[in-house]
């Protein structure tokens, strides 16, 4: 009678099971990860101790460059689509149902009202190299300035949409500017947001670390 | 699993030697070590992707004339090149200049809201967020930011309140007198009360 031999070599492990587990883990996250449009301008943000967190939805960001150019951006589609809706029939802009469909899609826009056709038309690639001179903001006078009426109507579309229930969240103000802007060009901003009564805002900042809680942690050790 | 049963558990018979079979198992490690790389690279990009927010909140439009003594006030300007002109009080302003540093400006706010709270002594409050009474300082700073500063620098004094918990700050305008001096520091700061009432309110 043959010895029964044990086997050698490496012990294999089966990694289907583990491949399989992965493979989901990625699917999830690659489709849950949301596309962020790109931004019109490339901000790179001062740093501050806050520790906030910026919510998901329901926001409406003033983007400023370090050029002082503005742009404005909102979150949701649903409420881009209902806004585009009504400044497009309030100034009878004569968008199609299609440019609407691309504007609650587009992320960032810094276009006066007039050009916004023109711009809706272009490939999102060609948008890029479309000189874009703005949102313009008329500091003299506040119902002429393009971007107070357009934050406006985005709180007006952001109201609505909560009464009907699409979304959930109240909108919240945000200022996105860049290190090097210059502050005159903040300043417009913060006085057209008061001006239409918006005196409350958010402003976005990378983090940095904080000298009180540094001194705690020092003491306790 | 993946590799293929051969199904000779015979005896081989005798002939001539056939090649030898090469394992159909596949190594999956690579393709696991890809896919959790590619797992922890969304986990982190969707998580951290949110960006920090630091709440401002501006004064309504209505004057409202709130009444100040003068020895609590501190008036930060900002001007460029990252310098910070300061004075304290209202009549009587001396002005000096500092930078953003933990050793500049903090020292000037903190030295400021010690000598405030000497004076004043301290407010207690209820903090909104954990309910109980806390000591403020009553030390209120005008932060007013040049025509040449950058945003960076808002937010930099900005910051600043929140560090030394400064409780009391507004941004406001730069008044003429105070546009003056900086471009000729020679000539000195004229204020007279009155103008300078104006230039705080």
């Amino acid at each position: 009678m043959p010895k029964h031999k044990p086997k050698r070599g490496a012990p294999s492990v089966d990694m289907t099971a583990m491949t399989d587990v992965a493979f989901l883990l990625l699917t999830f996250f690659m489709l849950t990860a949301k596309a962020k449009p790109q931004e019109a301008v490339v901000v790179d943000t001062p740093s501050s101790i806050s520790e906030t967190k910026l919510p998901e939805s329901g926001t409406i960001t003033i983007l400023i460059g370090p050029d002082g150019k503005t742009y404005l951006d909102m979150t949701g589609q649903h409420t881009r689509k209902s806004l585009i809706a009504d400044v497009n029939s309030r100034y009878k802009l004569g968008l199609t149902e299609e440019e609407q469909v691309k504007f609650s899609n587009a992320g960032s826009f810094g276009i006066p009202r007039a050009q916004l056709k023109k711009w809706l038309d272009l490939s999102p690639s060609e948008r890029n190299t479309f000189p874009t001179p703005g949102v313009p903001i008329d500091t003299a006078d506040v119902n002429k300035s393009e971007l107070a009426d357009w934050i406006h109507n985005a709180r007006i579309a952001q109201f609505r949409m909560k009464q009907e229930g699409v979304v959930k969240d109240e909108y919240v103000m945000v200022v996105k500017a860049d290190k090097d802007t210059p502050y005159p060009a903040v300043q417009h901003v913060i006085n057209t947001l008061v001006d239409i009564n918006v005196n409350k805002f958010n402003l976005i900042t990378s983090s940095e670390s904080d000298p009180n809680k540094k001194a705690e942690e020092g003491s306790e050790k | 699993m993946a590799d293929v049963q051969s199904s000779d558990n015979h005896r081989k018979p005798p002939g001539p030697i056939r090649a030898k079979k090469t394992s159909t198992r596949i190594d999956f490690t690579p393709m696991v070590d890809l896919g959790f790389l590619l797992i922890t690279f969304f986990m982190l990009t969707t998580t951290l992707a949110r960006p920090q927010i630091m709440a401002l909140v501006m004064p309504d439009k209505t004057p409202d004339k709130a009444e100040i003594q003068d020895s609590k006030v501190l008036t930060l300007l900002l001007g460029a090149q990252n310098k910070v002109y300061w004075y304290e009080g209202i009549e009587q302003p001396e002005l000096d200049s500092t930078d953003y540093s933990a050793g500049g400006l903090r020292r000037v706010i903190l030295d400021k809201m010690e000598r405030v709270n000497a004076k004043w002594g301290l407010e207690h409050y209820e903090d909104s967020r954990s309910k109980t009474t806390k000591n403020g300082s009553l030390l209120t700073v005008l932060i007013k930011p040049m025509r040449n500063a950058r945003y960076q620098n808002l937010v930099d004094a900005l910051d600043e309140m929140a560090v030394c918990r400064v409780r009391y700050y507004m941004i406001l305008d730069v008044s003429a007198q105070e546009e003056a001096f900086i471009h000729n520091p020679i000539a000195g700061m004229v204020f007279t009360p009155e103008q300078q009432k104006k230039a705080v309110y």
